[in-house]
């Protein structure tokens, strides 16, 4: 298994991946619901984070398939210490390649590189109830920071 | 007074002979709606299919200071002392519940707790005739997974196993996985091991007579419901490779990239489990892609007769073999699955050649496990019966019209109950380590029981034939 840094030949398999993403999270609350053309938001998305700067897309491939998908984007947080934030954003690995230490890897070398962009904290965004990433991340030493709330208006 | 009483009474000289012979004639000419007809009036006639009957005699009010106080409460502190020994004086060793929610019952889907009774009652009565078991019909008024598994946990001080029943699909997983888990009796669930072990005795036989080898064929499992996710996981514990297997359900070929792959994972994470193992070369689409060149079939999906079309079976491999065990009527009828070049058709119906029927397996397995005091029921124990219900078969003669035994043959249950307490000897989980031969002995006198006590109340007059 190779993780590397996502190329431009990736982005339809990452785009997949990242609808995948979207579709889990609709599983535990309905305000998730995915657009019908979010596999070409996916792509746009993908495109647009290979482009800009400060951003960080990691793919993890067996021969040449891509199986998992990183993506993180530095922020600044302009009313608070520590300033420089590593955000990730979107984590999918494909369900026959979970469990074999394929996350751990991915999450340890993208907090490594977002360090090395200047992220003195890393922070990950994932819907309150997905108890399976909840527990991923407090195993790795993270901590609830925020508590989202939401209604229909 | 017994309003039974004045009703005309035939004695049959010996009820495994007159079944037989009513057996054999309703396959032959009994129209569809005459068992419903008879169901409805036989059940008005005698209130209900079982009842308790005593084991000691009461030879005058005196033996009740034996039977209940005072002198009970010795029987009572020895227990306490060591509550094992209910397995030993009580009839806890030879009782079992049939307990179900309601929620899955037949092919009438969620018909709730009273409506299962008679289904349950009906099975309690196929315990004890065949297998010799006291088996206690218990639906019960359950909602979720773990009210179901915190009223069978506590029935556990009473019972020396528990056989649930028609629970809907994919809570059953969970609640067998848990009772399993935490119970020290056997916990079967007949709608997963049962069909799956039958089924699997079925395609042992079918495989000889189709000159193959479990390891290396290709199989298809079309429906993921409780008894197809069991049948894979024996399939694989008695030698198949799962990659060879295809799980087949509603939306088509199931595999690790499916579109609700992780809606799976969240809501039926058994289903996702078989979707990782099985279909090794990750074949994706509908039934007849994965029917592409497959040895076996089976169907454990839906009411037919046209649920599986010909042009669906046509390609899979030659001498093939195909199971259609959806009840009342088969996802597609054995003649056309002939036509269309299957060789070896079973399906769950008595009116054709090689019924697969859990009747032939939940009795002789909890004999079994009863006479040994099991702790649990193991696949292993599941995969011994089968090879001794395929064995028996084999005897008889195997063929593609005859690859099990049929419920007539009754000499099967001992043998059957002989081999499965064996292998709880083997495995470890048997409390009382008994030979073949005491097992053998065992299941007779349990199951001849049954027999002598139903011909004693038919012959007395208890029990009286239904009206005309």
């Amino acid at each position: 298994m190779v993780i590397r840094h996502a190329r431009k030949e990736d982005v339809d398999a990452i785009s997949d991946l990242i609808v995948r993403t979207k579709r889990l999270n609709n599983e535990f609350d309905p305000l998730f619901a995915v657009t019908p053309d979010a596999k070409g938001r996916a792509e746009k998305y993908v495109q647009a984070t290979l482009a800009a700067p400060g951003n960080l897309l990691l793919v993890a491939l067996e021969g040449r398939k891509v199986v998992g998908v990183l993506r993180a984007e530095m922020r600044e947080r302009i009313f608070y210490e520590p300033r420089n934030e590593g955000r990730v954003t979107d984590f999918y690995i494909l369900p026959e390649h979970r469990r074999k230490a394929l996350g751990d890897e991915m999450i340890q070398q993208a907090a490594a590189e977002l360090k090395s962009m200047g992220a003195e904290i890393v922070v990950a965004d994932v819907p309150a109830q997905n108890e399976i990433a909840n527990r991923f991340y407090i195993k790795r030493g993270f901590r609830a920071l925020i508590n989202q709330f939401a209604k229909r208006p | 007074m017994n309003p039974h009483k004045d009703r005309q009474r035939a004695v049959h000289s010996g009820v495994e002979r007159g079944s037989a012979r009513r057996v054999g004639r309703e396959a032959g000419s009994a129209s569809e709606d005459e068992p419903s007809k008879k169901a409805l009036e036989y059940s008005k006639f005698y209130g209900g299919k079982v009842g308790f009957a005593p084991r000691v005699p009461v030879r005058s009010l005196q033996d009740f200071s034996i039977w209940y106080t005072p002198g009970v409460a010795a029987v009572s502190r020895a227990i306490e002392a060591d509550p094992g020994l209910s397995f030993e004086y009580t009839g806890r060793w030879n009782t079992i519940a049939i307990v179900t929610d309601g929620t899955r019952v037949l092919g009438l889907g969620n018909i709730g707790p009273e409506g299962a009774l008679p289904v349950m009652e009906g099975k309690a009565l196929i315990y004890n005739y065949l297998g010799g078991v006291n088996a206690l019909p218990l639906p019960v008024r359950a909602k979720s997974a773990d009210e179901l598994v915190a009223v069978v946990k506590a029935m556990e001080p009473s019972l020396g196993g528990v056989n649930l029943e028609d629970i809907e699909s994919p809570k059953c997983f969970d609640v067998l996985d848990r009772l399993r888990e935490e119970m020290s009796i056997p916990v079967w669930h007949d709608d997963q091991q049962g069909t799956a072990g039958v089924t699997l005795a079925a395609l042992f036989n079918a495989l000889d007579v189709t000159g193959r080898e479990l390891r290396g064929t290709r199989i298809v499992l079309y429906g993921a419901g409780a008894a197809n996710v069991a049948a894979e996981r024996l399939l694989a514990r008695a030698g198949a490779d799962p990659r060879d297997i295809i799980v087949v359900d509603s939306k088509g070929i199931l595999h690790p990239e499916r579109d609700d792959i992780d809606q799976l994972m969240l809501k039926n994470r058994w289903k996702y489990e078989i979707a990782i193992r099985t279909n090794g070369d990750r074949v994706k689409g509908d039934l007849k892609d994965a029917l592409d060149g497959a040895d076996v079939l089976v169907a454990a999906a839906r009411q037919g007769p046209d649920a599986i079309r010909p042009d669906e079976v046509a390609v899979m491999n030659k001498r093939a073999i195909a199971f259609f065990l959806a009840n009342p009527v088969p996802e597609m009828l054995p003649a056309s699955a002939r036509a269309a070049g299957v060789e070896v058709v079973a399906t769950g119906r008595s009116d054709f050649p090689n019924q697969v029927n859990n009747s032939l397996l939940f009795p002789a397995i909890f004999r079994g496990a009863l006479d040994v005091r099991a702790k649990t029921i193991t696949d292993t124990m599941v995969i011994e019966a089968a090879t001794e219900l395929a064995s028996f078969a084999r005897e008889k003669g195997i063929g593609s019209e005859y690859i099990l035994p049929t419920m007539v043959q009754w000499e099967v249950y001992p043998r059957v109950a002989t081999k499965v307490g064996q292998a709880a000897v083997r495995e470890g989980v048997a409390r009382r380590r008994l030979s073949a031969k005491e097992s053998m002995q065992a299941a007779m006198a349990s199951i001849e029981r049954s027999r002598k006590v139903m011909n004693a109340l038919r012959d007395g007059g208890v029990i009286v034939d239904p009206p005309e």
